[in-house]
């Protein structure tokens, strides 16, 4: 442990840019994983939240687009084993100086998910405001949302992040808004294990809907797989950044301490062990860079997270299984990018020393 | 160890540099391989050690060839120890360490540290120690396996006659003990401590003289 470390403190300066390069790749891991993966638990939390099934137009790619008739959520409470159907419309607009706000047109038995922090459920021509744009327009008494003023009637709490950042109102003033009667159903259930039957029987009442379980809804949400696979590329672009800055860097060390290891092939190391010798030092310095990278990532999400700028849209979360995959991610980065300068030193003919250089 | 090398031939691109030689290396003994520069003492002595392949001919140890003997790093590490003309030391580690990462067993290091009077220097860096001292360490380096047999190439090239002669004078004290030394050398001063002179000229065993 201690030779590791005293040939990482003699190549400080290398040393140094292979920690910055490790740093900088982890953290992008971390901030493109925990960013998208936010994007989706809060969006996926939103949809769960009273929705066992959830209900939307057929085929179609985007639940802002979709379009369905409400008079169809009356029709699925009838159904046996549906305990309740709310009709949801999701649309977003500007809203006074803010550019883009996501406004949650909500039937009146859907109140209840959003728990008040002041005032009171909103009639006609009146709004809730989210906890954070209520702070973000400073309080405001009224909104205008498509030159129409509403009255704030009250400000709700969520600690999902689209609703804290956005307007609530009833259902009908969002259809006026968005020229539509309903955007999604969601429908909770008595018994879950019922859920695919229920679906079965919601399908059949309309050509127009379609009704899916809302993990299975979820699991197949084709904007979920476009973020999901947008961040993948991001990451493994970002991995793979990390893995040729190890390469270029580690092959220069290995050609500064040629010497050494001509030295230590002299001695009968075995390229075993030279090779582990390298693996272990990058392995170190992979660890410190996790550590850091870590850290600096939970402070850059904290950051954007209370920023003004994103009205708390975004909400990055580093779960556990997230440190887990970006620590294993973290080693191979360091074992591949170090893997082919260790075998060329592992390799290098100690009649070197003889014929030239030292260590 | 018994060292029989035949018909040794190497080049170096299209240059001969060993041209046939037949010499044997006697379990115990410090052989002298002493020559002019480009005579191919050094080309000898790093086909002796295993470090380079001869272009033809083949190499003994002990009745086997280099093939014969199987993992070539575990015989390196076991049988053979190298002093070099500079002492190619690490320089981030201790010349306690450099001798550590040769060493198998390393409750042999204090008491080698000892034996070569450099004990007290065991936890400092080689650019803290004088030339002879770091040559002492990597002898120590060399021996610290208990090989059969050291091979140093120009070993006192970059010490004064006093330091000199006291390496030789190391060599010959543990050669007395049963580690065999070759030693490539162009100084003269080297006859008289080794038991066999092989003198090397233009590729070719000029003359071997046993004493």
């Amino acid at each position: 442990m201690i030779t590791p470390l005293k040939a990482l403190r003699k190549n400080r300066f290398k040393t140094a840019l292979i920690f910055i390069s490790m740093s900088v790749s982890i953290s992008a891991i971390f901030l493109i994983s925990a960013i998208s993966g936010g994007v989706v638990s809060m969006y996926s939390a939103m949809l769960k939240t009273d929705g066992d099934i959830i209900v939307t137009q057929k085929g179609i790619a985007d639940t802002f687009f979709s379009d369905i008739n409400n008079s169809l959520s009356a029709e699925i409470r009838k159904i046996t084993g549906v305990k309740e159907s709310s009709a949801l419309i999701l649309g977003a607009a500007p809203v006074d100086k803010l550019p883009i706000v996501a406004i949650y047109g909500v039937s009146d038995n859907r109140y209840d998910s959003y728990t008040l922090a002041s005032g009171r459920y909103p009639k006609e021509d009146e709004v809730i405001l989210g906890s954070k744009i209520f702070e973000t327009l400073k309080h405001p008494k009224t909104i205008v949302l498509s030159k129409k003023e509403f009255v704030v009637s009250g400000v709700f709490k969520s600690r999902i992040g689209f609703e804290d950042g956005g307007v609530v109102m009833n259902l009908s003033d969002a259809g006026e808004l968005f020229h539509k009667s309903a955007s999604i159903f969601l429908v909770s259930l008595n018994d879950l294990g019922k859920s695919e039957a229920i679906v079965t029987q919601i399908n059949a009442l309309s050509g127009d809907i379609e009704a899916k379980t809302t993990d299975s809804f979820i699991d197949s949400y084709n904007q979920f797989k476009i973020i999901q696979t947008s961040s993948d590329v991001i990451g493994a672009m970002a991995f793979l950044m990390g893995i040729l800055g190890i390469v270029s860097m580690m092959s220069m060390v290995v050609n500064d301490r040629k010497g050494e290891f001509g030295i230590m092939r002299s001695i009968g190391l075995s390229s075993r062990v030279i090779i582990f010798k390298l693996l272990s030092e990058t392995l170190i310095i992979a660890l410190v860079a996790y550590g850091v990278a870590l850290g600096a990532s939970l402070g850059i999400l904290e950051l954007i997270e209370h920023a003004d700028k994103f009205q708390g849209y975004i909400n990055g979360e580093i779960t556990t299984v997230l440190m887990v995959n970006v620590f294993i991610v973290s080693v191979t980065m360091a074992l591949l990018g170090t893997f082919l300068p260790a075998l060329y030193a592992s390799r290098i003919d100690p009649m070197s020393l003889i014929q030239r250089g030292g260590a | 160890m018994r060292i029989e090398a035949q018909a040794l031939e190497h080049f170096y691109a299209h240059e001969k540099v060993l041209n046939g030689v037949d010499i044997e290396i006697l379990p115990g003994s410090f052989t002298a391989i002493i020559g002019e520069s480009g005579s191919g003492k050094t080309t000898l002595l790093s086909i002796l050690s295993t470090l380079l392949q001869p272009s033809l001919g083949v190499v003994r140890y002990d009745g086997k060839s280099l093939q014969e003997l199987g993992d070539i790093d575990r015989f390196r590490r076991t049988n053979i120890g190298f002093v070099f003309q500079f002492h190619y030391l690490i320089s981030y580690l201790t010349l306690r360490e450099n001798i550590a990462l040769a060493a198998l067993d390393t409750t042999l290091i204090d008491p080698l540290l000892v034996e070569l009077g450099i004990d007290k220097l065991g936890s400092r860096y080689s650019d803290e120690v004088s030339g002879g001292e770091r040559q002492r360490a990597a002898i120590a380096r060399a021996l610290i396996n208990r090989p059969s047999i050291v091979f140093a190439d120009e070993p006192t090239g970059n010490l004064d006659t006093k330091n000199a002669l006291g390496v030789y004078e190391l060599f010959k004290r543990f050669a007395g003990e049963g580690t065999g030394f070759v030693v490539a050398s162009h100084d003269k001063k080297i006859a008289d401590y080794a038991d066999i002179i092989i003198e090397m000229e233009d590729g070719i065993v000029k003359q071997i003289h046993k004493r």
